[in-house]
């Protein structure tokens, strides 16, 4: 009845061969045979979209499926984005999005987030505000609300663009996005004249309050 | 949570999988997963064999045929969703695909198997009953053709015998003026439906409705046809009037329960909403009507 299967993956380039029960789902092979934690379990029930990798170019998600059909197949998780070929000082444009952009603040999504980002970039690398959108519909974020996670997405979108020419005569990737440049020191939060910072959000990740006293000095 | 034990049999033709579940003791065919993998993981279902038909390359089609539209039992929501034969011609297909759960899922579950798995709340069944749409099986004694409206018995119980395996679903091409569509109401990105609609409108020469087919979902123990709103539709020419009507007598004959999400009333009234937006679009994609304004 539990017999184990010696099974083959390719996982980020590398061929592994795990024995596993056909009970075991892809996500425990994962992170507990193959000690790739990096994907995330999130729900347990298939409504979250922390487990999801790629099997064969297709983002699924890792706890709707057993190790033992992904047998022969290349499963990408977000440990290979470092060494993806558009990867720079170890981090793929994705990632450097998340960071520049503040796409997440306790991370948990973030490695679903970061593979359904990826899959839909080698689809269409311009996405529309609205694809990405639908893109990372099957992930949930319970931190962002998703702006920034959008802008990430955005940021690697005109990141992985502007790698593909290095001639400056093309005309920029409408992706909306403003923070072009390289990474400055951190010198504070923007505050605009409102009071808000500028991702939009009063005082939602860790930054100066803008209210004159402390909500704790109230009581 | 993890399922408990199971014997994992591949096989890689429809002849082979037939008669694993002919001579094995009671099998679950495994197909997309998206609905079954919960369910072992969560002791819902215990089987001690999985039939994984995901080996079956000859099932991997989805293609016109004999005038037919034939989706093999591989054919994922995702092959439906990104098809330009479907988006071509099959509206209400078109419409419900990328309303089928999110991204992952729709790149793993298959239509088949969602027909197979019988919630009262998936799509596809609406869409089978509204196109006179057939399933497919292959059992011991050879092949059965189920007309979609034997096939769904219960919430998650079929015509299907334990040892047969759907090969396809199927639906007439659609002829030259006709139109479907589907509308779904959920509460969130990815849900299941409250309350979903989906119609075909058949017209002649002159316009006039010739047969007309409606499917609901998640108002009934199944996916159940709005009989009354077709009869009421067929022989009459496309009106707002007409529509409201006929949206008045699919509510009618829908059977919605009251849960956290809506009322029965409220479902009802969303029935009677959907029916009169999906009949809009319907009409309007057979070249019959034009509205200038639209829902």
């Amino acid at each position: 009845m539990s017999e184990t299967r010696e099974i083959t993956l390719t996982v980020n380039g590398t061929e592994e061969t795990i024995e596993v029960e056909p009970r075991r789902l892809l996500v425990h092979a994962i992170r507990e045979d193959l000690d790739l934690t990096g994907t995330h379990i999130g729900c347990d029930t298939g409504n979250c979209g922390a487990c999801t990798v790629l099997v064969d170019g297709e983002p699924l998600k890792s706890c709707l499926m057993f190790a033992v059909q992904a047998d022969g197949s290349e499963v990408e998780t977000v440990e290979g984005m470092e060494d993806h070929p558009d990867a720079v000082d170890d981090l793929h444009p994705l990632q450097e999005g998340f960071h520049e952009e503040h796409g997440l603040q306790c991370g948990y999504c973030t490695p679903g987030m970061i593979m359904s980002g990826k899959a839909l970039l080698e689809e269409n690398p311009d996405p529309s505000e609205a694809e990405i959108r639908e893109a990372i519909s099957g992930n949930l974020c319970r931190c962002t609300g998703y702006q920034n996670i959008v802008k990430s997405i955005e940021y690697a979108a005109e990141k992985l663009a502007d790698g593909e020419r290095d001639d400056a005569e093309a005309v920029a990737a409408d992706g909306g996005v403003s923070s072009a440049d390289g990474p400055a020191s951190f010198d504070g939060y923007d505050v605009d004249d409102d009071g808000e910072f500028s991702c939009g959000v009063e005082n939602c990740c860790g930054g100066p309050s803008t209210d004159a006293t402390h909500r704790g000095d109230e009581r | 949570m993890k399922s408990a034990p199971f014997e994992h049999h591949q096989p890689t033709s429809v002849g082979e999988a037939v008669s694993l579940l002919e001579s094995l003791d009671g099998p679950t065919v495994l197909s997309g997963g998206q609905s079954l993998v919960p369910m072992l993981r969560f002791r819902l279902a215990n089987p001690d064999v999985v039939v994984d038909i995901n080996g079956i390359e000859e099932l991997d089609y989805l293609h016109e045929e004999d005038g037919s539209l034939k989706i093999g039992a591989l054919a994922r929501h995702a092959d439906v969703e990104h098809s330009d034969l479907i988006a071509e011609k099959y509206g209400s297909f078109a419409d419900a695909a990328p309303l089928v759960a999110d991204p992952q899922i729709r790149n793993r579950g298959t239509v088949v198997g969602s027909v197979a798995q019988a919630d009262p709340k998936g799509d596809w069944g609406s869409l089978l009953i509204a196109h006179d749409g057939e399933v497919v099986a292959q059992g011991p004694d050879g092949e059965r053709v189920i007309p979609a409206d034997e096939f769904f018995l219960l919430p998650y119980d079929t015509a299907l015998d334990e040892d047969e395996l759907i090969t396809e679903v199927r639906v007439p091409v659609p002829s030259a003026r006709e139109g479907s569509a589907y509308h779904k109401l959920k509460r969130k990105t990815g849900d299941y439906a409250m309350a979903g609609v989906g119609v075909r409108l058949q017209f002649d020469d002159d316009g006039v409705i010739e047969s007309a087919g409606i499917g609901m979902t998640a108002v009934d123990i199944t996916n159940a046809r709005a009989s009354d709103a077709e009869d009421h539709l067929e022989g009459e020419r496309p009106s707002p009037d007409l529509f409201e009507e006929a949206g008045e007598l699919a509510a009618e004959q829908s059977h919605p329960e009251s849960d956290e999400h809506g009322d029965a009333a409220y479902k009802e009234r969303m029935v009677d909403v959907l029916t009169q937006r999906a009949l809009g679009d319907a009409a309007e994609r057979a070249g019959v009507v034009r509205r200038t304004v639209k829902p």
